[in-house]
């Protein structure tokens, strides 16, 4: 059963189309989304700002976590801050791809079959429990992400840019789940979990919905067209030699850590340099640093990584994920570019 | 505002001098266990307030930073011409190129004073101007960390530099009331730079930017930290060596690896060298003691010098050969069996002298129980050790007690054999007074021997006075031509003058001679064991006498010197008639009236206290190990220093000048004990500094953020440039790196100056590269 809500109309844009936006600006917008998400969820701030950071970057995120942390609240409410088309897709296991792509119905007037757009049509997408559907149907919207259209009886339709699928999970030892297969999870560009609020947030989260959700009273600050200026002034974001052989250098020590049964692919260099761009842009920087590549080698590449048994055995639950903590070592040992001379 | 390019006052400058110069004048002092007197302390202090405020003076009237150590130079060669330029100088302080020539003698004569003098010394002028000019550049050195270079803290090193002299020379070191002022004038220093640092930057707050004189720290590091610690570890170690050599322990020729060290006096000249000028010493020191039968007390030759070049005496070097061990000696060249010989033992403990050449008795058979390997040398039988020497040796040997008879003597054939025509060598140019003289006195003897005892005779009259003293020119200590046509004209020396006069006289009538030199037989003790009495023989005793050679007889002792040593029965005119009674060989015999030998400057053959004290390698080593641990332990310091020194140049130059100045803040963070990594960004760098309390200040923050953003944008921006002008980054890189060190305490600071971890760091890091194969 598919269920798709209402797309939300957009307010006035400060921006006209295809105009350009100093690299300031970008910062200081990322800063209101970010603070206007903040007001519907206390506490979270780095999860707002990976997961703004991949709408930037036109990646898609993950977010995975028990059930009641927030996960969908984090989507709707990154949804509405911006003035973009939204849909939302929540996953049964009995949900058919056309229930995400759409279907074509025989239209009785013109005789004809007409294309019905499914939710995917939108400019954020929300993926609500991806693993609890099957995996046929998984497939279709992994389909879509990578290549940002919709193809149904021989006809391709463009999906419109931006297009950001935001998918939320339950961590896969849950009932009645389908854990996504690495190749698909290797598509998004980023997985952040949420993990539980602080006691002085849970208090304040009671004071404030105790009646009411806040998430009604959420505005768009950002407008379609002032999103697009934004993404586009990512994409013009420099990044220099030493830093990309940084990246590199990152997802080659994965592939050969000892920890690792599977390391990054090619695709995670390319979306951790891409991430890290739209990171640099949301700090008012225009050329990325390593510290943009570091602050998120865990979002990007730790849903890649496959830990071998022997480290899964003697990991210490308590210290957190496994796999985060490879990431973070990795980091930790691999040595910062200082660049040289020579410029490239 | 940069803390240190403040302007210091007058009185803040003057301060700072006098603590510089209370420091060095302090170190001084540690070289007190190595000279006598203390007239030398206040010549060196002298010679430091001179040079110290005389730049202190140069500060005041704004002569520019960089000039001040070289006219602290300059007024430090006038002090020295004032005081040690004689009658060279212009105008009392005017050096001219005698006074530089008078220099490089006094420095010649520093250099033999300091290899013959043992502790403690002498302050001979030579030795007083080595001294002073040590001091003068170790002040300069010091004026210029604490002024220049504004590093107060490295001052420790070249006042380090006479503290730890002592320690290489003698056992005991440095004295430990004399360390304790050191070090509490060290922190005086450093006490008063706190001061005047805290009131200069409150002053600043006032002045602004109006810092005129400024002697910026940010362009000084660039010529001078480097060279100032080059050059100070390169004073450091040639003070070091000219004053470690103060003692005959260690020898200056030896330590820069030239050299003979087997020849006893260093460098094969002749040990008449220098003599009486340096060393009359008025307290004799034990050379050894030895014990035998009443009676029998022998002269001990250390070395027998064969030959006469004019101006010097001086030992024939020989290969040392290794079938001549000791315990089996030959029979002395040319006796024959008719002589009388007898052969006596004798026990030998050494005392204090210390020489590579063993005191034995002429002609010796055997030796035993020497510690080492000695060698005898063909025809002087004087017996030598390659790896040993005499320190704490006892040892017994067989010597032969020759006494020929005047008639034996008489007989010997006046033709000499070829091999010893070499003993008959004298220079063409010989002054015709010896030849006068030598026909003058030997006119009436009808064969060698006649001649000999007549040329002794001569020299025993009542015209020639025995004295120390009468050597008063310089070049009077030696045995060469003029000193002895010199001697017969002035008929006053001591025993070098009179035993080289009777061998030259006596080769000039055809009979070979020699040299000897060594102890003559000492004085007997109250002690006695097991029926042998214990002689004495200290440093007074060294000596010189001429030997003879007559075919039949061999090598025969004279003994011209009058007052010195005994005369042997057959060398007494007359004594060839036979009718005179023996003359026992008792030290009654001496015609001294003391029943010991005066005083003889033969001592200062080679110094005293130690006697014949050598370059001893135990000391050489030891030295040079102290100098070499002593470099080592400065060279982190010079290598970081300059790193410094080439990142600041690669900033002036514009090359990649924001990741030089980020690398050399790192660099001092990580000196300091910050945790700094290759796996750390800048940011995170930057925000481990800035939880610092030296950054809490608004102004070192700032410039921490300057560096790191200049750093960010020239690493990993679109940009070549970091936008950030030069001298922005220079000052905030002294600013900042003035925060870094503010926060420590001064220990950690001057631990971070000897030991910069940076380099430990970075060497681990290129080792560490080099093992794994990956990268």
């Amino acid at each position: 059963m598919s269920e798709a809500i209402a797309a939300m109309g957009g307010s006035g844009t400060a921006v006209a189309p295809g105009a350009t936006l100093s690299i300031d600006d970008v910062g200081s917008r990322a800063a209101a989304i970010v603070q206007n998400v903040e007001t519907v969820i206390a506490g979270k701030r780095e999860a707002i700002t990976s997961a703004l950071t991949v709408v930037l970057a036109e990646g898609h995120l993950l977010i995975e976590d028990v059930p009641g942390v927030g996960k969908t609240m984090l989507a709707k409410a990154l949804a509405r801050s911006v003035d973009a088309t939204v849909s939302r897709i929540q996953f049964t296991p009995d949900l058919l791809p056309s229930d995400v792509t759409g279907v074509s119905v025989f239209d009785q007037a013109s005789r004809k079959f007409e294309f019905k757009r499914g939710p995917v049509f939108a400019n954020l997408v929300i993926g609500d429990e991806i693993n609890r559907a099957s995996p046929k149907t998984q497939s279709a919207l992994l389909e879509c992400m990578e290549e940002r259209q919709v193809t149904a009886d021989g006809t391709t339709y463009r999906l419109d840019a931006p297009f950001t699928v935001v998918a939320t999970q339950n961590p896969v030892e849950m009932e009645g789940t389908y854990p996504l297969p690495e190749a698909q999870r290797d598509r998004f560009m980023a997985r952040i979990s949420m993990g539980y609020p602080s006691s002085a947030d849970e208090l304040a989260m009671l004071a404030t919905r105790e009646t009411s959700s806040p998430i009604d009273d959420l505005t768009a600050v950002v407008g379609l067209d002032e999103l697009r200026a934004m993404i586009s002034a990512v994409q013009h974001v420099f990044t220099s030699q030493p830093v990309k052989e940084y990246a590199v250098e990152l997802a080659r020590t994965t592939r050969d850590d000892r920890q690792l049964r599977l390391g990054a692919s090619p695709r995670a260099t390319l979306q951790l340099i891409r991430a890290a761009k739209a990171h640099a842009a949301m700090h008012g920087r225009d050329f990325v640093l390593p510290d943009d590549v570091d602050a998120l080698a865990v979002p990007v590449l730790a849903h890649r990584l496959v830990p071998t048994s022997r480290a899964l055995g003697s990991h210490d639950r308590d210290s957190g994920p496994l796999i985060d903590a490879i990431v973070r070592r990795i980091v930790g040992e691999t040595p910062v570019p200082v660049g040289s001379a020579r410029r490239n | 505002m940069r803390p240190d390019t403040i302007a210091l006052s007058r009185g803040q400058r003057l301060a700072l001098t006098a603590a510089s110069f209370a420091l060095i004048a302090v170190a001084s002092m540690a070289l007190g266990p190595l000279i006598s007197g203390s007239g030398w302390w206040w010549m060196c202090a002298f010679i430091a307030a001179g040079t110290l405020f005389g730049g202190a003076g140069l500060r005041a009237i704004r002569t520019p930073a960089s000039l001040v150590p070289v006219l602290e130079l300059v007024i430090l060669v006038l002090l020295l011409t004032l005081l040690f330029g004689g009658t060279t100088s212009f105008a009392l302080i005017v050096p001219t190129t005698g006074t530089f020539t008078e220099f490089g003698e006094l420095l010649g004569g520093a250099e033999r004073t300091i290899q013959q003098q043992s502790v403690p010394a002498i302050p001979v002028p030579a030795l007083t101007f080595a001294l002073a000019l040590g001091v003068g550049v170790l002040a300069v050195c010091i004026d210029i960390l604490v002024q220049t270079v504004r590093m107060p803290a490295l001052a420790a090193a070249p006042a380090l530099v006479p503290i730890l002299i002592p320690g290489f020379i003698i056992e005991a070191g440095a004295e430990a009331p004399t360390l304790v002022l050191a070090a509490a004038a060290y922190l005086l220093l450093l006490r008063v730079d706190v001061r005047v640092r805290r009131r200069a930057r409150i002053m600043a707050g006032d002045e602004g930017d109006d810092a005129a004189t400024v002697i910026s720290p940010a362009r000084v590091p660039i010529a001078s930290t480097l060279g100032a610690t080059l050059g100070l570890a390169g004073a450091g170690l040639v003070v070091a060596a000219v004053l470690a050599a103060s003692t005959p322990s260690i020898s200056t020729s030896l330590l820069l690896g030239t050299g003979n060290p087997s020849t006893i006096f260093g460098r094969g000249v002749s040990p008449f060298i220098d003599l009486g000028r340096d060393l009359r010493r008025p307290d004799p020191s034990p050379a050894f003691h030895y014990f035998s039968p009443d009676g029998e007390r022998p002269y001990f030759t250390l070395l027998t010098l064969d030959r006469f070049e004019g101006a010097t005496w001086g030992v024939t070097d020989t290969a040392i050969d290794g079938d001549n061990t000791v315990d089996a000696m030959p029979r002395p060249e040319g006796l024959s069996s008719e002589v009388r010989a007898d052969e006596h033992p004798i026990d030998v403990t050494i005392d204090e002298v210390r020489t590579t050449w063993l005191p034995v008795p002429y002609p010796t058979t055997r030796v035993d129980g020497l510690r080492g390997s000695w060698f005898w040398e063909d025809g002087s039988l004087a017996v030598r050790g390659i790896d040993a020497d005499t320190a704490g040796q006892r040892y017994q040997a067989n010597w032969l007690e020759v006494d020929p008879t005047p008639a034996q003597l008489r007989a010997a054939d006046r033709r000499v054999s070829d091999e010893f025509t070499r003993f008959l060598a004298l220079p063409d140019d010989l002054p015709q007074v010896i030849s006068d003289t030598a026909a003058q006195v030997t006119g009436t003897a009808a064969t060698p021997y006649d001649a000999a005892v007549a040329i002794q005779a001569f020299l025993r009259s009542p015209d020639f006075e025995y004295s120390t003293e009468a050597p008063v020119e310089d070049g009077y200590d030696g045995g060469g031509f003029d000193v002895i046509a010199q001697f017969l004209e002035s008929r006053a020396g001591y025993c070098v003058h009179f035993a080289s006069t009777m061998a030259v006289l006596a080769r000039e009538v055809g009979i070979p001679a020699r040299i000897s030199v060594g102890y003559t037989q000492g004085s007997p003790s109250q002690e006695r064991v097991g029926g042998l009495q214990r002689i004495e023989v200290d440093s007074h005793d060294l000596h010189a006498w001429p030997e003879l050679y007559f075919e039949g007889v061999g090598w025969v002792p004279f003994e011209p010197t009058p007052g010195r040593g005994l005369v042997p029965d057959y060398s007494r005119p007359g004594a060839g008639e036979g009718a005179g009674p023996p003359i026992p060989q008792s030290g009654s015999a001496a015609p001294s009236a003391s029943g010991r030998a005066a005083a003889d400057p033969g001592g200062g053959i080679t110094g005293t206290g130690g006697g014949l004290a050598l370059a001893d390698s135990w000391w050489l080593r030891g030295g040079v190990i102290a100098l070499l641990a002593a470099a080592v332990l400065l060279a982190p310091a010079a290598l970081r220093a300059g790193q410094r020194a080439s990142r600041l140049r690669r900033i002036a130059r514009g090359e990649r000048p924001a990741d030089a100045a980020w690398s050399e803040l790192t660099a001092t963070a990580r000196d300091l004990g910050v945790d700094v990594g290759i796996a750390d960004t800048p940011r995170a760098v930057a925000s481990r500094i800035a939880d610092r309390e030296g950054f809490a200040a608004d102004e070192a923050g700032a410039a921490l953020i300057v560096l790191r953003d200049a750093v960010e944008r020239e690493r990993y921006g679109p940009a070549l440039r970091t936008g950030v002008p030069d001298a922005d980054l220079i000052g905030a890189l002294e600013t900042a790196r003035a925060a870094l060190a503010d926060d420590e305490r001064a220990v950690d600071r001057i631990r971070a100056v000897l030991i910069p971890r940076s380099l430990v760091d970075r060497a681990q890091a290129a080792f560490s590269e080099r093992l794994s194969p990956g990268t």
